[in-house]
């Protein structure tokens, strides 16, 4: 079953009454329990799948589907909506709400879907064990190092047990070592949890740990290969 | 909503001395708005109690039009039943009086005058010109309502040039419409709060009144205190059923001094304006502050509704911070209030400096501020109106802010 189904997606922007093309017909799909990478050099259009998949930005021609959802007639309540019950985000600076604790930002997206005090706080502690940070959870993200930040951005992307997660150059803003283990974790979340990951990437090393690649370049799917369980 | 109110109480802090820049300025506004307001209170308690002191009393029982023509044909025989009825109600104090306007005369000069007939007292518990009369050696309350002596104001002897123990000449229009004379002597000075009414008012015994004036034991009006301001409205009611004699009526306070009321809510009123115009200026103080703080926040936001925050919730959020640092003003504002006004409450503002003035309004030398629950109250809607008013556009740019513009900004 596709999770993702993204048919002949076009994206030029306009900038000074020059076209510029970003994505030039994509198709993508992606199906339920994958650990897919989008890879590519910078400008190939990865972030614009990224956001056009995730209803953050439309895309100019093409349709997108998320969980059988089309979003292309859907209005900013209801894209926020499909955001909130369908796609986790981890973003490349972490993005945690600095304002709250590492347990309150797990726990502020089911508090947006109206889940209750006790679930909530049960499920997140739950989840911030999943990524090894069960001893962190009432610092707020200014106390965390880097690793830690983007793990606590992984546990409130997958606490609401979303259909897919989303997840644009994860490991840019980390060292080798820590990209590598935060990688892994990913991946071990995908194997035990069976979450289904769609990531941006220049990284050779996340590369190295994707099942699936979708090589972009110049907005263009140029090569998809897949490998088997490592 | 709980938890957006919990992160706006949380953004606020995140830029301490900012938040507390806005806080002062909420905080200097209410303590201004709460002292002057508890000023004004004071001035004008002060200013219709020495009325009611002086002269007026809470009700007065008189016939329909004494008030704007003092004249003798005006007066009236005290039913037995009204006055046993009067003395029935508890903590209800009552005296009769003769009132009509004459003039004086000194060797020096004459004065226009309305001269009070007085039982000595039964006045004493219906006004304070026993207080307000020096008691010395020279200087004294009147004793006998039927003796030919007279308390003038302290300002009345000096412009005729008189002293107590002097004689001076009354003369009034009599029962028959003719002018009578008689000498009187003056027993004692009075000073009242009110400068008006010290240049105007002299006060004799009733019974001597009414005998130069032929009108036997009639009165022209019976001056009344209640237990309490507040029940002047609703004895005032009682009274007029107790009154039998056509034509003779019972009017509050409020009712004779219609200009003393006009005044009062004519300051009150002053100072809600003063108000609207210093919370103008902290609706702009704080929309400016929110602004920044949602500049400075742009990427937060954008990741927020990134992950499913709807734009009215962001709006909401918005909204709590603002009314966060109203209510964080509020009540540092009320505290410092209290603070101030509650010692000076009790020991009072001395103006004795600018003391002519103040017998000009009528308030007295020492000011007394008053706060009151409605005070508060108003204070209350001013805070949350003002902050809801200031927060409206920064919460619209919040609520309106694209995610992937947010999170392409740097």
């Amino acid at each position: 079953m596709n999770i993702i189904e993204a048919d002949k997606i076009k994206k030029t922007y306009e900038s000074n009454g020059l076209s510029v093309t970003a994505l030039g017909g994509v198709d993508v799909a992606v199906k339920k329990g994958e650990f897919t990478a989008l890879a590519g050099p910078s400008g190939s259009g990865k972030t614009t799948l990224l956001n056009i998949i995730g209803g953050l930005d439309a895309p100019t021609s093409g349709s997108i589907k998320v969980d059988n959802v089309d979003l292309a007639p859907l209005k900013a309540k209801a894209l926020a909506e499909i955001r909130l019950t369908k796609i986790g985000f981890v973003f490349q600076a972490y993005n945690l709400i600095p304002v709250l604790t590492a347990i309150e930002n797990v726990e502020y997206v089911l508090l947006l879907q109206g889940v209750g005090k006790k679930e909530r706080r049960d499920r997140s502690v739950n989840v911030l064990e999943q990524v090894g940070l069960s001893d962190q959870v009432n610092r707020r993200p200014h106390e965390l190092s880097g690793g830690q930040q983007q793990r606590v951005a992984v546990a409130r992307a997958i606490v609401s047990e979303p259909a897919i997660v989303l997840a644009d150059e994860p490991t840019a803003n980390l060292d080798q070592k820590t990209g590598a283990k935060l990688c892994d974790m990913m991946r071990d979340l995908n194997e035990q949890k069976h979450i289904t990951f769609l990531f941006s990437t220049h990284d050779s090393m996340v590369m190295e740990r994707a099942r699936r690649l979708i090589h972009l370049i110049d907005g263009k799917v140029v090569k998809e290969e897949s490998k088997g369980k490592k | 909503m709980k938890t957006f109110f919990m992160i706006g109480w949380r953004n606020l802090w995140r830029n301490k001395r900012r938040s507390l820049v806005v806080i002062s300025s909420v905080a200097l506004g209410i303590f201004a708005m709460l002292f002057s307001m508890g000023f004004m209170n004071g001035m004008n308690r002060q200013m219709v109690e020495n009325t009611i002191s002086t002269s007026l009393g809470h009700v007065s029982i008189h016939y329909k039009g004494f008030l704007d023509d003092m004249k003798l044909e005006k007066s009236f025989v005290p039913s037995t039943s009204l006055l046993d009825r009067l003395e029935s109600i508890q903590g209800l104090a009552f005296a009769p009086r003769v009132k009509m306007e004459g003039m004086i005369r000194s060797s020096e000069a004459s004065r226009g005058v309305m001269i009070i007939g007085i039982d000595p007292e039964r006045e004493k518990s219906v006004t304070k010109i026993f207080d307000y009369t020096k008691k010395n050696e020279k200087s004294a309350y009147l004793s006998d309502p039927g003796r030919h002596d007279i308390l003038i104001s302290q300002t009345l002897a000096e412009k005729l040039d008189l002293l107590t123990g002097d004689k001076l000449v009354l003369m009034v229009k009599g029962h028959d419409k003719e002018i009578v004379g008689m000498a009187f002597r003056i027993k004692g000075l009075f000073q009242s709060p009110l400068d008006s009414f010290d240049k105007f008012v002299v006060f004799t015994g009733i019974t001597a009144l009414q005998e130069i004036v032929g009108i036997k034991d009639r009165i022209s009006e019976i001056v009344i205190r209640t237990p309490h301001r507040d029940l002047v409205d609703e004895i005032a009611v009682r009274i007029k059923t107790f009154i039998k004699t056509p034509g003779v009526t019972a009017m509050t306070w409020k009712e004779m001094a219609p200009g003393l009321m006009k005044a009062v809510i004519l300051f009150d009123n002053m100072m809600y304006i003063f108000f609207a115009i210093i919370f103008t200026t902290v609706v702009f103080s704080i929309a400016n502050t929110l602004i920044m703080a949602i500049m400075e926040r742009f990427r937060e936001i954008g990741v927020m509704k990134s992950i499913g925050t709807r734009p009215s919730w962001i709006g909401a959020m918005v909204m709590f911070e603002s009314i966060n640092l109203g209510i964080a003003g509020m009540i540092a504002g009320i505290l410092m209030t209290m603070i101030v006004v509650i010692p000076l409450s009790f020991s009072g503002i001395d103006f004795s400096f600018y003391a002519e003035s103040m017998r000009d309004w009528g308030t007295g030398n020492v000011i007394y501020p008053v706060m009151k629950t409605r005070d508060l109250i108003v204070c209350g809607i001013i805070v949350l109106t003002t902050t809801i008013a200031a927060a409206i556009y920064p919460a619209i740019k919040a609520a309106r802010i694209k995610p992937l513009d947010a999170l392409h900004h740097v």
